[in-house]
């Protein structure tokens, strides 16, 4: 029974990961192909990668709209992170019922569509950007300002909160800690998995937002990588080659924090499921 | 209790940045979208039509199209992947097991593309003369291609597909990282007792991992429900309505067609009343207080 | 305790600023540019548009050949066209002037809708421009209320695409497919698919394009002269529309695409043998080398209809300006380049073969020189003969909310349903839906 099961084990992980990793085999060649052969759906690897790339790098301002979205996807991670803890710690450590109501109506923001949203809250940035033009509409802290701040990672850490410790806190106490200082000093390196875990979350969510930067942002030097994607597409005769190359290029920063952390990443989330 | 009720307020503190920016950035747009759903009219010339935008939603086809759509895909797409990701992760569970990570990395990459990039992809995976046609053809399956994405029936399949490549990897982690934590005598334990293999992930496995599996499902729904980069990417909610999604719908209504932002509004909140309503649906099915 | 909450407050509002800081350094050119109006430098002009080979280029050229007196410093913003829709849609619903552009590129179906949705929000040009040096189905579907609030750009005459050598293998000569029917094309296009294996067109079921060709060429549209009162059920040239669409399905001579890179690939990998369309498609049909010398432009199939003709318009935009600070200088650019030179029309069809629908622009060199990927024949001179041609109708405000009831519609249509019903569910429809 047991050796029959094992191959049947690896052939259908061998099945499940050449299915995932087919797209992105076709990515890549794509993106060493013409636009022609790109729209004819050619599987070999072809000989334009380096003009697909100069095009890329010429024609548009790629290194603009790289630096745009890391600013804003490092700033937002950043952010996220530190306002979702504080909130996931303050619910769980100092639970009450008023703050238990308080954070299942947070939950409620989950479920707004945000296309639902959009028009509304473009016009609260236009009123944010009377007063303080530097938050308000065309700038970078306008494009992750309404998304740091979801239910999701509050979630996320009240969950991993839940394993945390408790006497780790009055051993804190007991040093003579602050509750703040008790959270900075204790809580955040304890949780560094859990932490982490996030940030590649936070970080992807960033990194891919389009819908909104597409209404808040308008100058070109303000782009980020997926409205350059966009703009590539929209074109009379658009050029495949190149966008396989765009998309290519904005895949890989995901790609990378993924690889790189990824042990932490499983490790962090094994807080967050724990009943 | 002085002192309690000092640490009830520190506690506040902590939450407050999150209360106050998710009350502006979420609930205040919301209700403005409530008022908004009392209104239509063209662009910037809205008028009060009291629950007129709400009678009217009951005889739009197309409305009606979406609903049926969305509530398919998540029907199909949610029990599949969520089975899916959970057998996934318990053949990855099994610590010897040889290329582990390699195999967990690879089903979880899919995670890390944009929306809309995958979405491309996978219109071409599908489309006429696509990779996905040749290799039918290929193996004898199928002697003409397949319109995946021109037939309504195949183009909800194709649309689940991609989902489900997109999403199960990401909720495997979930189930991957909650299986960790189950003590491994208690699978020792029922080996003992003669417990097969599919006993032990039915007794042992699933309720262990429930409250983890409601929580991968209610924020499966959600995604689902408010499915829009995928519907318009892959097949623009064509042929016909065929694939439409409300999100989509709201969409258009807003932008596409001459802009009535009062409807959409009122499109948009029967998301947010689904949403409430299987949420409790699914606590209540879970029996779970938490 | 109170001390370290401070901290903690002042920490956060640090973190806000330095995150502010990095983009505040960015703005200080942007914010310069909004207000400086009012100050002695040149004006500064913001314009959105989409396509970089064609709309920004053609903006970029228009700069260099403006020689107005204000003087100007044009900055163009390029966006996906669904996008520059979202965003006017977004700004302009919120009230909002901030971050909108002095000059807008508009599609032409969408154009009513535009105007009519904020009626204050566009700067009409009628004193800045002669209608009727322009096409008349473009200033028609520019104006609204008695003004002429946008100025009409690029043309989107049709034509069929063909492939000669196809043509030829099925016994066919280019004047065989010169002025025909639409029942004429399907017969020979059954010919050349016998002949060839080839597909006659190729075809998205979810892209309306080719009915909106077919309707205008019997200057017809999906709404009465009005606008806004829909004219589906007794409408002739949409009935066979209809008939002919089914009829192409059913004689099997359609590949069907879902998709831009799909529809190119159709005729790029020379999978179809013809392709009706707009005569921006000559870049695409171009950039298959292979093919060249085996294509023809000749006008598009008629409808049998009362009125039916062999000219069309598929797509094509125009310019708008936006009632905001900066709208005379805007306008005066356009009026001084697209709406005037005569000599720049000339440079836009040499540097990137826009054709234009500005009447006396439409002479010279560049129009005559014949094109050798189509066998010498000068399709420049032949659309803008044919632009002059193309009836006018009025586009009103719901073009593509009745696209997308009758693509469903359409689908009934195939799968069985009579006509009758399916245009009277449409009717229906379109009156519930756009009361």
């Amino acid at each position: 029974m047991k050796k029959f099961k094992r191959p049947l084990t690896y052939l259908f992980l061998s099945i499940a990961t050449l299915i995932s990793i087919y797209p992105f085999f076709w990515m890549i060649v794509s993106m060493t192909n013409e636009s022609v052969d790109v729209t004819q759906g050619r599987q070999l690897p072809g000989t334009h990668l380096f003009e697909n790339l100069s095009k890329l790098f010429d024609q548009v301002d790629m290194v603009t709209a790289l630096t745009n979205s890391a600013i804003i996807a490092i700033a937002s991670t950043f952010l996220t992170l530190l306002i979702a803890s504080l909130a996931g710690y303050g619910f769980q450590m100092y639970r009450s019922k008023g703050k238990d109501i308080v954070f299942n109506i947070l939950l409620l923001s989950m479920m707004i569509p945000f296309a639902s949203i959009m028009v509304p809250l473009y016009r609260l940035f236009g009123k944010i950007s009377q007063t303080a033009p530097f938050l308000g509409i065309d700038t970078l802290t306008a494009a992750f300002l309404p998304t740091i701040t979801t239910a999701f990672f509050i979630f996320f850490f009240k969950q991993n909160t839940k394993m945390f410790p408790k006497d780790l806190i009055e051993a804190g106490r007991i040093d003579g800690l602050s509750e703040i200082g008790i959270f900075f000093r204790i809580y955040v390196p304890t949780m560094k998995t859990t932490y982490a875990a996030a940030a590649i979350i936070a970080f992807m969510n960033s990194w891919n937002n389009f819908l909104w930067p597409l209404v808040v942002l308008q100058s070109p030097d303000k782009q980020t990588i997926p409205l350059l994607i966009s703009n590539l597409g929209s074109s009379y005769a658009p050029d495949y080659g190149m966008i396989m190359s765009a998309i290519t290029i904005a895949t890989l920063p995901t790609a990378l924090v993924f690889f790189f952390m990824q042990k932490h990443f499983v490790a962090g989330m094994m807080g967050s499921v724990k009943g | 209790m002085k002192q309690l009720m000092k640490k009830n307020n520190i506690g506040w503190l902590f939450i407050i940045v999150s209360v106050i920016a998710i009350g502006m950035f979420y609930f205040y747009p919301m209700f403005d979208a409530l008022l908004l759903s009392f209104q239509s009219g063209m662009g910037a010339n809205l008028e009060y039509v009291g629950f007129g935008n709400w009678s009217r939603l009951f005889n739009d086809p197309t409305f009606i199209q979406a609903l049926i759509n969305t509530t398919t895909y998540l029907m199909v797409q949610v029990p599949i992947m969520i089975v899916l990701a959970l057998f996934f992760s318990v053949l990855l569970n099994d610590e010897t097991l040889k290329f582990r990570g390699f195999f967990r990395t690879a089903i979880f990459l899919p995670a890390v593309t944009s929306l809309v990039a995958y979405s491309v992809i996978f219109k071409y995976m599908f489309s006429g003369d696509g990779i996905v046609n040749q290799l039918l053809i290929n193996l004898n399956l199928i002697d003409v291609p397949i319109a995946f994405l021109s037939d309504g029936f195949w183009a909800k399949i194709v649309i689940i597909v991609a989902i489900t490549w997109r999403w199960t990897g990401y909720n495997m982690i979930f189930y991957l990282s909650a299986l960790q934590n189950i003590d491994k005598s208690i699978y020792e334990a029922a080996r003992i007792d003669g417990a097969s293999s599919f006993q032990q992930f039915l007794k042992i496995t699933v309720p262990m991992l429930k409250p983890i599996i409601l929580f991968t499902t209610i924020t499966s729904t959600i995604g689902t429900l408010q499915i829009f980069d995928e519907v318009v990417n892959i097949t623009n909610g064509g042929p016909g309505n065929s694939t439409i999604s409300i999100s989509q719908y709201i969409y258009d209504l807003s932008f596409k067609y001459t802009p009535n932002f009062g409807y959409a509004a009122t499109v948009s909140y029967v998301i947010v009343i689904l949403v409430i309503i299987l949420s409790v649906i699914q606590f209540k099915v879970a029996g779970d207080k938490e | 305790m109170k001390k370290v909450l401070g901290v903690l407050v002042t920490l956060l509002l640090l973190i806000t600023l330095a995150a502010c800081g990095g983009s505040e350094d960015e703005d200080t050119s942007g914010d310069n540019g909004g207000e400086g109006t009012e100050s002695d430098g040149p004006t500064e002009v913001t314009a959105w548009a989409w396509d970089p080979n064609f709309n920004i280029r053609a903006l970029e050229l228009a700069e260099e050949a403006y020689d107005g007196e204000t003087e100007l410093d044009l900055e163009i913003i390029e966006n996906a066209q669904d996008d520059i829709v979202q965003r006017l849609n977004t700004g302009l619903s919120s009230g909002t002037t901030q971050g909108m552009p002095n000059i807008v590129l508009i599609e032409d179906y969408r154009a009513q809708s535009f105007l009519q949705s904020y009626p204050e929000a566009f700067y009409p040009l009628t004193d800045y421009i002669n209608p009727d040096d322009f096409a008349s189905y473009k200033v028609e579907a520019t104006s609204f209320d008695g003004e002429n609030y946008g100025l009409p750009f690029d043309s989107g005459v049709t034509g069929l695409y063909v492939r000669t050598d196809y043509l030829e293998e099925a016994g066919y000569t280019v004047e065989d497919v010169t002025d025909i029917t639409w029942s004429e094309y399907i017969e020979i296009g059954k010919d050349v698919k016998e002949a060839t294996g080839y597909n006659m067109i190729t075809m998205d079921p979810n892209d309306f394009g080719l009915v909106r060709m077919m309707l205008q060429s019997a200057g017809s549209w999906y709404f009465e002269e009005d606008g806004s009162t829909p004219n589906l059920e007794g409408n002739p040239a949409l009935r066979e529309a209809f008939e002919v669409h089914k009829a192409m399905m059913e004689a099997d001579i359609v590949r069907l695409h879902s998709d831009w890179s799909q529809f190119v690939g159709g005729f790029n990998s020379g999978d179809v043998a013809s392709v009706p369309t707009g005569n921006w498609i000559t870049p695409s049909v171009k950039a298959e080398e292979s093919q060249a010398g085996n294509w023809a432009v000749v006008p598009q199939p008629r409808l049998e209809v009362d009125g039916g003709t062999t000219a069309s318009n598929l797509g094509g935009s125009s310019w708008y300006v936006l009632n905001t600070d900066g709208k005379e200088a805007a306008a005066e650019f356009l009026a001084n380049t697209f709406g005037s030179n005569e000599e720049f029309y000339t440079t836009l069809v040499e540097e990137i073969g826009a054709l234009g629908t500005y009447t006396p622009g439409t002479q010279g060199e560049a129009f005559e020189a014949g094109d050798e990927f189509f066998d010498g024949q000068s399709i420049i001179q032949d659309f803008s003969n044919w632009t002059e041609e193309i009836p006018p109708v009025n586009y009103g405000m719901h073009t593509y909310a009745i696209d997308d009831i009758l693509v469903v519609e359409m689908q009934h249509y195939l799968d069985g349903r009579s006509l009758d019903e399916a245009l009277s569910n449409a009717q229906d429809q379109a009156e519930t839906q756009l009361r």
